[in-house]
């Protein structure tokens, strides 16, 4: 069977963010860049990121927190994604919560980071598709390849394959 | 036990004293109904080959359940388990009461624990350790308090002036639910925009089927998710209709919007729903909080919750209840610890079970206390609702200690509530829902309950409300509509909430939001007790708050 090692995958993830371009948006390579030389986050000197760290941040959109007001949101220059985490952000996150001490948060926050790619829709219907009873194998497999080839998401397709190996050993696939 | 055939007079009396109403059962090992300290219990072992768990308390790899293997893969720190498995138990519980043993020195010992070892170290301790231990062992310096606002007829006006009161009165977070589940998106409109207009930062929630809630979370409606339930067997894991894995990857994708999480789960739950494998209800509930830890959850709200009529009923239920609070700040989560719940007719009873959060403190004592009056708490009433609130805060007064509210005057309350449902009358206004009438304002601002406010016309908010999703309506809407309508401070405040989304920073372990937007969590506000005159103590400025009840009479102006 099939084992996840969560340090390797880690590790891994670690490493490709540390070597460039995230996959999802353009405003992404002057963030990668920043992250870079500011080397890994103290937990207690940069955060809370708004409040220690606010040049490290910025929307989906590439916004910065302090445009984001009021008066911008009136004068329709605020859009939703104007007030969507991006995946650099979740991965800092992440570097945080492994400094003090926990680890499994910062994989969460690391699986976040990948799934942040994924649309609202699909992203209901990947969940819906996890429950018990409701994929073949064939179809959690397929749901592992488009989070890795469609999304870049290496440790969620991993996380899913595993999910595909443990129901039909417990029995937890839709029967056809 | 014979009744003889005259009647003793004093047990007439006691016959009929509230707590002889209470449910109250023996033990029965067999089928889990037992909390704790169960003979069938499996017993503690772990073996580990090549950076695997292949044993668990007892059981092959090959025979895991989801649960376990979930568990074992996830949640179980391999390098330290062999060591912390061979402590001594009773060492082990000395260590988590001794104030001397830093918390952090704890922590790295329950990584490496199985559930049948934590529960072995459990059955040395009596409730006074257990509160010495949360004392030490809650990750965030200072407690808190949740609130529940909801109503019999979901009435959005109502909802708005409850959530307002509670965000004011003090609670970090507001809970709603529904009575009709398409009433959903007005409840999370409707709290929030009264929690914001409260207090700004409060943290509200909507508690509704899993995907439901996500899709309202998404759209900035609501700031986090509690009611992502876990279970501690596979079958009643499979009859919640999801396994370690989907919740785990639910987890992440509340993440992955920036909206923080935390799992719900509870002694009793596996024997009510008859599965418990005969395994007592701690022992079940452990595995629920390491399912949580493996998940990368940052919390958890235990304490039994809808189930507290369980454990209630049966030999140290009570004891359990707190146990498995503990279990959750140890292995490092944000722990909401129940009382939530209406479990017992007896007033001491209800007081008693709360004192065991309440004391020592935890992140959210109550998950929360009712914000409404009994009749109208749709989680079927909490263990304190809002009559009791003038108990609650003497007994912060008596006993000098955080529960996490401050005494109010009734008119700062009738003003905050009134503003409230103005703000939401301007929203359903400003986005053409079904209007709210100025008598609908007055009558939710004096309320005490929905008996007190006039009937909407329920198909047309039904519509309206599914209106509100097929529009795509999100908090950005409702930033627009109350500072179209001259509502500004409340529209920065929800702005702001959407803003916590942009940082993340409240996705950190115990996190919550000031007034003015700053984020404490366990991060950059742990928890440092390590003896008397150590750790969360009420500064000055906080007691003098807490002591100044309205209905304290001023000794130098009696007789005059």
């Amino acid at each position: 069977m099939k084992e996840l090692d969560i340090d390797k995958i880690v590790r891994e993830v670690i490493r490709q963010i540390g070597e460039g371009t995230p996959p999802q948006a353009k405003s992404e390579t002057a963030y990668a860049s920043a992250a870079k030389s500011a080397d890994r986050l103290d937990p207690k000197k940069d955060y809370p990121l708004a409040e220690k760290r606010p040049e490290l941040l910025h929307t989906a959109t590439g916004k910065r927190m302090e445009d984001v007001t009021l008066e911008a949101v009136m004068a329709g220059k605020v859009e939703p994604l104007d007030v969507r985490i991006t995946p650099e952000t979740l991965r800092m996150q992440a570097e945080i919560a492994e400094g003090v001490g926990r680890k499994q948060l910062g994989f969460n926050l690391r699986r976040a980071a990948e799934l942040s790619a994924v649309p609202d829709e699909r992203l209901l219907e990947m969940y819906n598709a996890l429950r018990p009873h409701r994929s073949t194998k064939l179809e959690l497999l397929a749901m592992a390849e488009e989070l890795e080839t469609k999304y870049k998401a290496k440790i969620c397709s991993a996380f899913v394959q595993e999910a595909a190996e443990v129901y039909e050993r417990r029995g937890l696939l839709r029967s056809e | 036990m014979a009744v003889p055939k005259k009647r003793s007079k004093r047990f007439e009396v006691l016959e009929q004293r509230p707590v002889n109403l209470d449910g109250l059962v023996s033990e029965w090992p067999e089928e889990g109904l037992i909390a704790m300290e169960n003979p069938f219990d499996p017993k503690p072992s772990i073996r580990i080959a090549a950076g695997k768990v292949v044993e668990l308390d007892g059981k092959p790899r090959e025979q895991f359940d989801v649960v376990e293997q979930f568990i074992a893969d996830y949640a179980i720190d391999t390098a330290s388990a062999e060591q912390s498995m061979t402590m001594d138990s009773r060492e082990i519980a000395c260590r988590w009461v001794d104030f001397n043993v830093p918390r952090e020195e704890v922590i790295q010992i329950f990584r490496g624990l199985t559930p049948g070892k934590i529960l072995d170290v459990l059955s040395h301790m009596n409730v006074l350790e257990m509160m010495m231990a949360m004392t030490k062992m809650r990750s965030r310096k200072v407690p808190g308090n949740q609130a529940h606002a909801t109503n019999l007829r979901d009435n959005p006006v109502l909802l708005a002036a409850d959530s307002a009161e509670a965000a004011f009165r003090g609670f970090m977070e507001i809970e709603t639910t529904v009575g009709i589940s398409r009433y959903a998106p007005f409840n999370a409109l409707s709290i929030l925009v009264g929690s914001q207009t409260g207090r700004g930062g409060v943290l509200t929630q909507d508690a509704l089927e899993e995907s439901v809630e996500l899709a309202l979370g998404m759209r900035g409606l609501t700031a986090y998710a509690e009611t992502v339930s876990v279970y501690g067997t596979e079958k009643v894991f499979v009859d919640g209709d999801d396994t370690p894995w989907s919740k785990a990857f639910l987890a992440s994708a509340y993440a992955s919007r920036g909206i923080k999480i935390r799992y719900t789960s509870g002694t009793g739950s596996e024997v009510q729903m008859g599965y418990a494998e005969s395994k007592s209800m701690l022992y079940l509930e452990t595995r629920c909080v390491m399912v949580t830890r493996g998940a990368g959850v940052q919390g958890l709200q235990n304490g039994s919750i809808s189930c507290i009529g369980v454990p209630g009923a049966v030999p140290s239920g009570i004891r359990a209840v707190l146990a498995e609070n503990l279990i959750s700040v140890t292995l490092d989560l944000e722990v909401a610890s129940g009382n939530d719940q209406t479990f017992s007719h007896s007033d001491i009873r209800r007081t008693a079970r709360m004192l065991m959060q309440m004391i020592p403190g935890t992140d959210l004592i109550f998950s929360g206390f009712g914000g409404v009056p009994n009749y109208d708490n749709m989680f079927a009433g909490s263990n304190f609702d809002i009559e009791d609130m003038d108990d609650y805060l003497v007994l912060q007064r008596d006993l000098k200690l955080e529960g996490g509210v401050r005494p109010v005057s009734e008119g700062d309350v009738v003003a905050i509530r009134n503003k409230a449902a103005r703000a939401l009358q301007a929203v359903f206004a400003e986005l053409g829902f079904p209007p709210i009438s100025d008598d609908e304002v007055e009558a939710a601002t004096f309320a005490h309950g929905s008996k007190d406010v006039p009937e909407r016309r329920v198909t047309d908010d039904l519509k309206a409300a599914q209106d509100l999703m097929k529009r795509g309506i999100t908090g950005l809407d409702v930033v627009k509509a109350l500072a179209k309508r001259g509502f500004d401070d409340i529209a920065r405040n929800i702005l702001g909430m959407l803003k916590l989304r942009i940082s993340g920073d409240y996705l950190q372990t115990a996190a919550w939001v000031d007034a003015d937007f700053r984020v404490w969590s366990a991060v950059n506000d742990p928890n440092d007790y390590h003896g008397p005159g150590t750790g969360y103590r009420l500064s000055e400025e906080r007691w003098k708050l807490l002591k100044e009840i309205p209905q304290a009479k001023r000794p130098e102006l009696i007789g005059e």
